[in-house]
């Protein structure tokens, strides 16, 4: 928790996307050559499913157009030339506000989870929910904020009350020793935090029934749950299973991640907007590490700030190097759904050729949602979609380790995504005829 | 600065079929060695000869029809090793040529080449020279049976692969490092053994080195066996099932296993069909 970085040193430009999750994108509120104040609006949007934008950066606006983004694609941009006034608009702290004001100011400040949805909305799921469930199990993020572990508290527990939750839960790696300390010597309504292992079939709601703690820890397998994994959480710390095509919410939990439990606090205890995160970088970089990271930073700036690239870089990967996205360009900024960045040599670029399957099964083996990958990905390879289906292809949580163990290096993952794309596609082609018949 | 853009994920486990193909290999290569150690020049002729007709077909083949040369992938040289193993040591060097020719051109590549073949090309060979060389297929003198100690250095011909059980050893190294599955062998090995101890014959008839080179690689090729966990318990079963019944009906279990092992491959995709799981979660309502 120490070698946790605070990225200060101003960027040449700052690109502030006008879309930074996966909802609807924000029209920008400023014109070229105006003035911004750290924590100003820049972005305005309507609808449901919205992140408000604000400046983390005092500076001028240079431009606005598509720019680059880690998503790969190019996206609406507000291009800043960031100055060295720290000047502000006026943050308001709130005390003692009614659950229905938090959320509204959660929603204010464009906090957004790490599974890309808006934490307002996902506090509210408009169904009867029992247990809040913070996932805590990527480790470097984890550390990243061991520091102020008081203030990730204070925001959790300011969750619970927005939303009106009556129990949380903080789900960490049972390997993870470090972050298992911190949370051991934290203190939550002037009692110190239980700690409790999942074994078998004591899940969570054991350990809650038998302590009337609000909050408790647990340590759950050696797995790191990333969005896709919402399934695997709920049954692996709370023991209730996720059915395809519902969400953790139909079985009363709602996960919420460390982020945004620090955003919370900051928007609610200091008034600010959520302005940065943590940022972990790995890999080929000289002094790998967590950066904190205002939002609208290049990349380029944060491998400087992590000691610059180690060797010749090859790939630079956004959220991860099991599913995330290799950009182009190291310009690109980091944005709210920024959790990691993977620099690889060009000597560690994967160069393989794809051979026929041998039927090895080490995919069926390696699957945690028990599907058979190479037999959905030759199916879709044949146009087969209908038999895609029948091998539950929709239940594919796309987590890719059934590319990562297969010898034939196919490409299982891009195969079954595009099979339930085209299911989808079948499935709203079928509805629109019965509408129109 | 350029940047490579390629999809996830961005790494992959160090193994390949070429690794996997080779190491199979490797680990048959001590057996061969105790092979030519009992049977002398003839035995290590017959496998450089089962080697060669598989390259040479191979490579005829993919030069003819204009497909990419993979020889370097170790399937070839594999199976052509395996088909060598599986004939008697006193055999002139055209016949393990032959069956290895046969068993690439015909039994792998014409049913569409690695992955794409139904039985396995070893055992399918072996059927094949068995039925055309019928006298020549029949080992000079059959291993001594009823002693265990048979497994380290067998006294008797029988097969090439049958010189030394326990220089097969080094399976389990891969079955340690999962290039060959556990499921099969063990429930194979269990049903054998159960088996044949409830019908009373010795064990010592079936532990020869054919039976446990059926066991380890031939029931265990992938392409031939179901990729579900159940149906690889269930395959492993039949396997078991119908090498016993060969067996015990005969008393050649070394045959029983090659045939039993055919037929097995013969029901694998039936099996796997039966057997697709159920996914995490459940599906929709």
């Amino acid at each position: 928790m120490s070698d946790v970085i605070r990225l200060d040193k101003l960027p040449e430009k700052v690109i502030i996307p006008m879309r930074q999750h996966d909802g609807i994108a924000c029209a920008p509120l400023v014109k070229k050559g105006e003035e911004v104040l750290v924590g100003q609006k820049l972005g305005e949007c309507e609808g449901s499913d919205l992140a408000y934008v604000h400046s983390p950066f005092c500076g001028t606006v240079e431009s606005i157009g598509l720019m680059p983004n880690p998503s790969g694609k190019r996206i609406l941009s507000v291009v800043l030339t960031p100055s060295e006034c720290t000047q502000s608009v006026e943050f308001v702290p709130e005390k003692n506000a009614s659950p229905s004001r938090l959320i509204q100011i959660i929603k204010e400040a464009g906090i957004v989870e790490y599974y890309e949805k808006p934490t307002y909305l996902a506090l509210k799921p408009e169904k009867r929910i029992d247990t809040l469930v913070m996932n805590a199990t990527f480790p470097l993020i984890t550390h990243a904020y061991l520091g102020s572990l008081d203030k990730v508290l204070k925001g959790f527990s300011l969750m619970l009350e927005a939303s009106g939750i009556s129990r949380g839960v903080i789900v960490v790696r049972a390997d993870d020793k470090e972050s298992i300390k911190a949370f051991k010597g934290a203190v939550v309504d002037g009692k110190p935090l239980t700690i409790a292992p999942i074994i078998g079939k004591r899940h969570a709601d054991y350990y809650l029934e038998d302590i009337d703690d609000r909050i408790i820890v647990v340590a759950a397998g050696k797995v790191t749950y990333t969005p896709t994994m919402m399934n695997l959480l709920s049954a692996d710390v709370m023991g209730r299973k996720v059915s395809l095509g519902h969400e953790p919410s139909d079985v009363h939990i709602v996960v919420c991640g460390v982020k945004s439990a620090k955003a919370v606090y900051d928007a609610i205890s200091e008034g600010k907007p959520y302005l940065e995160n943590a940022v972990t970088v790995i890999g080929a970089v000289n002094k790998p590490g967590a950066v904190i990271v205002r939002f609208g930073t290049p990349i380029k700036d944060v491998i400087d700030a992590c000691g610059g690239y180690k060797g010749e870089p090859g790939k630079v990967i956004v959220n991860g190097s099991m599913g995330g996205v290799a950009i182009y360009t190291d310009e690109a900024p980091v944005v709210k759904n920024t959790t990691g960045i993977v620099v690889q040599t060009k000597a560690e670029v994967l160069q393989d050729e794809t051979t026929a399957c041998i039927h090895c099964a080490r995919c069926v083996d390696i699957c945690p949602m028990n599907l058979l990958p190479t037999r959905i990905a030759s199916y879709a390879d044949m146009g087969k979609y209908e038999e895609c289906e029948h091998l539950y292809a929709m239940n594919c949580i796309e987590c890719g380790a059934c590319a990562v163990v297969c010898p034939s290096k196919r490409h299982l993952v891009q195969l079954i995504k595009y099979s339930k794309l085209q299911i989808h596609n079948i499935c709203a082609a079928e509805a629109m005829e019965e509408a129109t018949k | 600065m350029a940047f490579t853009v390629s999809p996830p994920p961005h790494i992959k486990e160090g193994v390949s079929v070429k690794k996997l193909m080779w190491s199979r290999f490797i680990v048959l290569l001590p057996l061969c060695l105790a092979s030519i150690y009992l049977f002398g020049f003839p035995a290590l002729g017959n496998l450089v000869a089962g080697v060669l007709g598989a390259v040479f077909i191979e490579l005829a083949i993919q030069k003819t029809f204009k497909q990419k040369v993979t020889i370097g992938d170790g399937n070839a040289v594999y199976l052509g090793l395996l088909i060598a193993l599986m004939v008697p040591p006193a055999v002139p060097f055209w016949l393990p040529f032959i069956g290895a020719v046969f068993g690439i051109g015909v039994v792998k590549h014409a049913f569409g080449g690695l992955g794409s073949y139904m039985f396995h090309p070893a055992l399918a060979t072996w059927v094949f020279l068995k039925l055309s060389w019928a006298s020549l297929m029949v080992p000079t003198s059959v291993p001594q049976l009823g002693s265990l100690s048979d497994l380290i250095l067998e006294t008797g011909a029988g097969f090439i692969a049958d010189a030394s059980p326990i220089a097969m050893i080094g399976v389990l190294y891969l079955i340690a490092r999962r290039y060959i599955e556990w499921r099969i062998p063990l429930m194979y090995l269990l049903t054998t053994v159960v088996l044949v101890f409830l019908l009373g014959d010795p064990l010592s008839y079936v532990f020869t080195g054919s039976f446990l080179l059926g066991v380890f690689f031939l029931a265990t090729e992938t392409s031939t066996s179901p990729i579900t966990k159940n149906g690889r318990l269930v395959y492993g079963v039949a396997c078991g099932l119908l090498t016993v019944i060969y067996g015990y009906f005969t008393g050649n279990y070394i045959e029983g296993t090659f045939y039993g092992l055919l037929l097995a491959n013969a029901i694998a995709p039936m099996i796997e069909r039966s057997t697709v799981p159920k996914p995490f979660g459940g599906v929709e309502a």
